[in-house]
């Protein structure tokens, strides 16, 4: 009996080891190549490892040749200015519909559930014709002005507020205070865990955000750094390994990110699934 | 304060919840709206309130009119049943709620909020969160975040229905000690009877929407207007038993098996009743009109009770432990007057 | 208890707040952008499908009516497109949920490091299709690609991922498959996590052995949780995109071989500049997602155990 469980266990490291090995390696290979020389990179079957581990010259390259600095900078805008105002919008949005009564309510929320399986990039062609005469197109603004009302969110947190119990909502009132400062005062600061894992998950969305990307940015100053990093790839030539400092820039953030957060992450996508 | 409430009436799209109701709470006591769930008992409360609005009638906060008035102007403290106490603020910030939205300044209030604390006594917890309270605790917290507006009115709903059974007694003593040591007219909520006897000045007793009776606790034991009056408090319940009144004036069971001699004769004859009598309400005597079988006799705690049969009628009753009959034993027995009453069976009221 | 009302109808002069108003306040921020930007270019597209010729600033169009549909059905483009997601779906859906659910249940152990190990599994999900997808590019090299290295030591012959047309849409399933895992763990883990340990006692009592544990308790009991993931996963593998960029620097495969839905419509909006014909894509994608949507309702709505 003994026996048999310690082979069992053998065999739950030997796959756990094994797959965790094939899920991170690409993020090894990933930082390994930013650190190799021109001459590692010849090497067939590829050296597991640089032959400088604080061999920075790729790095330094890349920002010479795209200015990787502004688009970081542009990415932290975009993403801070669109979690702020996409969290303040759900918050009210979710305020209403759960705790608030008014006609055709019911009736609202069923048509927004229904437009959450819309794939956004069906919306793509007339977005673009609206921010075009806006005049936006080629501007950090056009990156995030779609992207301010989020159904998902919405239904996330309106749920998370339903669980509230009415009385606290009573209670408030009876004591005199408006149905803004009882939101603000009681229902944001119980929801914070749930805020937390929407401002994270939207951040992420936000953060790697490629196709509409794409399609509204051309100049070089209002890239953020996934589209920076494919013009890279398109413009600058192939040099893999500087290639790979780049890349490794523009997901360290969100790693870092992750590893900080990871039980808001892990429990959002949990209990509501990601954006499909 | 003094609240009048006036032909107040709740529709529900599929019941009436309080229907017409016209009463008076009397200022500065503490008064039981007591009744089976479902009874409307919690919509009562809700309307005095102001969460929920009145289909009908009126209610006046001494002369105040305070039907359309919404519950932040009503001057009302409520408890409500979960407590409703705000996990995210720590005791202290509980009951500082209500001043913080008065606009008092800070000091003040907190001045407040350690009196209502001491008042409460939970004046030593002040720092924690909710969930590191007990429920009386918790409870407690909620009565002081009620009072610390000096309400006119303090409302309670289930003040102790999610307390463990010790706990309740203790409970609600305190919340007597409180009731009387701030006078604040209050009125709590409870399906128990006993909760309701134990405390309250008096008693306003619910059914379906419809008010029973209104009276002091004891009154209302000992001098029930209606059958449900009557079934509802006491444990054991009350005996009831289905038979008409015959030509001498005296209980006869519906199926004749057997008569029970009435102490006090109402007068009429043919009318079919439901005779009541209370556990307490027998002695054995010898009557030799009323015989009843013993069918099983017990002790719960310093109480002895027997289960007896007259005729084909079972009744639960006290006996006195210097009787010692047994299992088998035919006796006589003689009605009390008090804790015997008789109720016309239709109407279900007091003859 | 339910219906509970804290306004008054007499008083709705006071101020902003306890108005019939109210609600369109906090409403308002939300609905503008929701109006702007996902119901009004819902209705818009689907009537874009209908116009030939449509262009995109004036709005100017030579003909009303299924023009587009009909073009779209006979470009060999399209049927392409169509084949290839159908092919993706079909291959990172049923694999990436089999190794989720082998992955996920040694995830449930209790043993050392696991929150390691989850940390390890999690990690992809955060990271940008683009970013990471350039260095699938590098391991799928053919001559100094890591892939390809593993394979030889096996005795696998140099395979062009990325040049030979072939081959180019099984690197594109590879990556999905190590896309698609981390979310799809997460949600069966979860959905493991939330079986009642009872069954496994109560299971051991009547000496099921650890295998019929799985088959017996496990599955059965996830089910569907496996169905609800196995659906959101075939939507969003049926927008399969962004991945082609970084691995066919911007092209869909080498000879224009792989395009998928959403390639389609990018090419035929951005590129060719057909925006009829973009749109009409555009509505066959939303019924792909659409049916799957239904059926995911409709799963929910019979499977529920608990």
């Amino acid at each position: 009996m003994r026996f048999h469980f310690d082979i069992k266990k053998f065999f739950v490291y030997f796959f756990l080891i094994l797959g965790a090995l094939i899920m991170i390696f690409p993020f090894y290979w990933m930082i390994v190549n930013s650190l190799k020389t021109a001459q590692d990179m010849t090497a067939y079957p590829p050296t597991w490892v640089p032959s400088n581990w604080f061999n920075f010259d790729n790095y330094i390259e890349a920002f010479n040749k795209a200015p990787f600095g502004i688009y970081f900078i542009n990415s932290v805008i975009v993403t801070i200015s669109c979690v702020i105002i996409t969290t303040f919008t759900t918050i009210l949005g979710a305020f209403a519909f759960s705790r608030l009564k008014f006609k055709g309510r019911d009736l609202i929320f069923s048509l927004m559930l229904g437009l959450m399986m819309v794939p956004f990039e069906m919306l793509v062609i007339t977005n673009y014709t609206t921010v075009a005469k806006l005049g936006l197109i080629d501007t950090l603004a056009v990156l995030i002005l779609p992207f301010t009302s989020s159904i998902f969110y919405t239904y996330i947190l309106r749920n998370f507020f339903l669980s509230i119990p009415d009385s606290l909502y009573y209670s408030a009132r009876i004591d005199g205070a408006s149905n803004w400062k009882y939101l603000w005062r009681i229902m944001v600061p119980i929801a914070k865990p749930s805020l937390m894992t929407i401002t994270l998950l939207n951040a992420i969305t936000c953060w790697n955000s490629f196709f509409w990307t794409l399609l509204v940015i051309n100049n070089d100053v209002n890239r953020t750094l996934p589209y920076g990093l494919y013009a890279f790839m398109t413009e600058g030539g192939s040099d893999t390994k500087l290639m790979m400092a780049a890349a490794t820039f523009t997901v360290l953030p969100m790693i870092i990110l992750f590893l900080f957060a990871r039980k808001y992450i892990v429990n959002g996508v949990a209990r509501g699934g990601l954006k499909g | 304060m003094q609240i009048k409430i006036d032909h107040l009436t709740k529709k529900f799209p599929d019941t009436t919840a309080v229907d017409d109701f016209t009463m008076e709470f009397e200022s500065g006591k503490l008064t039981a709206l007591l009744g089976p769930s479902g009874c409307g008992k919690s919509t009562m409360l809700n309307m005095l309130a102001g969460i929920l609005p009145a289909t009908d009638g009126h209610i006046y906060f001494d002369d105040d009119d305070v039907t359309d008035m919404p519950p932040q102007k009503r001057g009302v403290g409520l408890v409500f049943q979960n407590y409703a106490l705000y996990p995210h603020m720590t005791v202290l910030e509980n009951i500082c709620f209500p001043l913080e939205i008065q606009k008092v300044n800070k000091a003040e209030r907190i001045e407040k909020a350690k009196e209502m604390a001491k008042l409460v006594h939970v004046d030593q917890y002040l720092d924690r969160k909710p969930k590191e309270l007990s429920g009386g605790q918790q409870q407690r917290v909620a009565i002081a975040r009620a009072l610390i507006k000096t309400p006119r009115l303090l409302l309670l709903d289930e003040p102790l229905s999610n307390l463990d059974a010790r706990l309740r007694i203790e409970m609600r003593e305190e919340i007597r000690r409180i009731q009387q040591e701030t006078k604040v007219t209050t009125i709590f909520v409870t399906h128990d009877q006993e909760e309701a006897m134990s405390i309250s000045d008096s008693i306003v007793l619910m059914k379906d929407g419809i008010l029973m009776q209104v009276d002091k606790p004891q009154a209302l034991y000992d001098d029930p207007n209606h059958t449900f009056v009557a079934s509802f408090l006491g444990n054991p319940p009350i005996n009831n038993l289905e038979g008409i009144i015959n030509d001498a004036g005296d209980f006869e069971l519906k199926d004749h098996s057997a008569t029970i001699k009435l102490n006090e004769k109402k007068g009429i004859k043919g009318e079919e009743v439901i005779l009541g009598i209370r556990p307490e309400a027998i002695t054995i005597g010898p009557d030799f009109n009323t015989k009843a079988e013993i069918l099983e006799r017990y002790t719960m705690g310093k109480e002895e009770l027997a289960n007896i049969k007259i005729g084909s009628a079972e009744l639960r009753v006290y006996i006195s432990v210097d009787h010692d009959c047994k299992k088998g034993d035919v006796i006589d027995l003689v009605l009390r007057n008090k804790g015997v009453f008789l109720f016309d069976k239709a109407s279900g009221k007091r003859l | 208890m339910a219906e509970a009302v804290l306004k008054s109808k007499k008083r709705s002069s006071s101020g902003i707040f306890n108005t019939k108003w109210e609600p369109l306040i906090y409403l308002a921020p939300f609905l503008i952008g929701v109006i702007i930007f996902t119901l009004y270019p819902f209705f818009n597209i689907i009537l874009i499908s209908f116009k030939e010729g449509y262009r995109q600033m004036t709005g100017a169009f030579q003909s009303f009516g299924f023009d587009n549909y009909v073009h779209i059905f006979t470009d060999p483009y399209f049927i392409n497109a169509l084949k290839n997601t159908a092919m993706y779906v079909g291959f990172v859906v049923p694999i990436s949920t089999a190794l989720s659910l082998f992955f996920a249940n040694l995830l449930n152990q209790k043993i050392k490091g696991i929150g390691i190990f989850q940390t390890a599994f999690f990690l992809p999900m955060v990271t940008s299709v683009t970013a990471i997808g350039l260095v699938w590019k590098l391991m799928f090299n053919d001559r100094i690609g890591v892939i390809n290295a593993m394979l030889g030591l096996f005795g696998v012959e140099r395979i062009e991922w990325l040049l030979d047309p072939a081959m180019n849409i099984w690197a594109l399933i590879i990556y999905g498959i190590w896309n698609m895992m981390p979310f799809t763990i997460i949600i069966l883990l979860s959905g493991l996590q939330n079986i009642d340990p009872l069954y496994y006692t109560a299971a051991k009592v009547d000496g099921a052995s650890s295998r019929k544990q799985f088959f017996r308790i496990t599955v059965p009991l996830l089910a569907p949780t496996i169905g609800l993931t196995c659906i959101i996963n075939m939507i969003s593998a049926s927008k399969v995109f962004g991945e082609l960029f970084p691995l066919f620097s911007g092209r869909p495969g080498t000879a224009y071989n792989l395009f998928t839905m959403v390639y389609y419509i990018y090419y035929e909006f951005n590129v060719a500049r057909h925006l009829g014909y973009a749109a009409a894509a555009s509505i066959i994608l939303f019924i792909i997602v659409f049916v799957f949507t239904m059926i995911q309702l409709y799963v929910q709505r019979r499977w529920r155990y608990y």
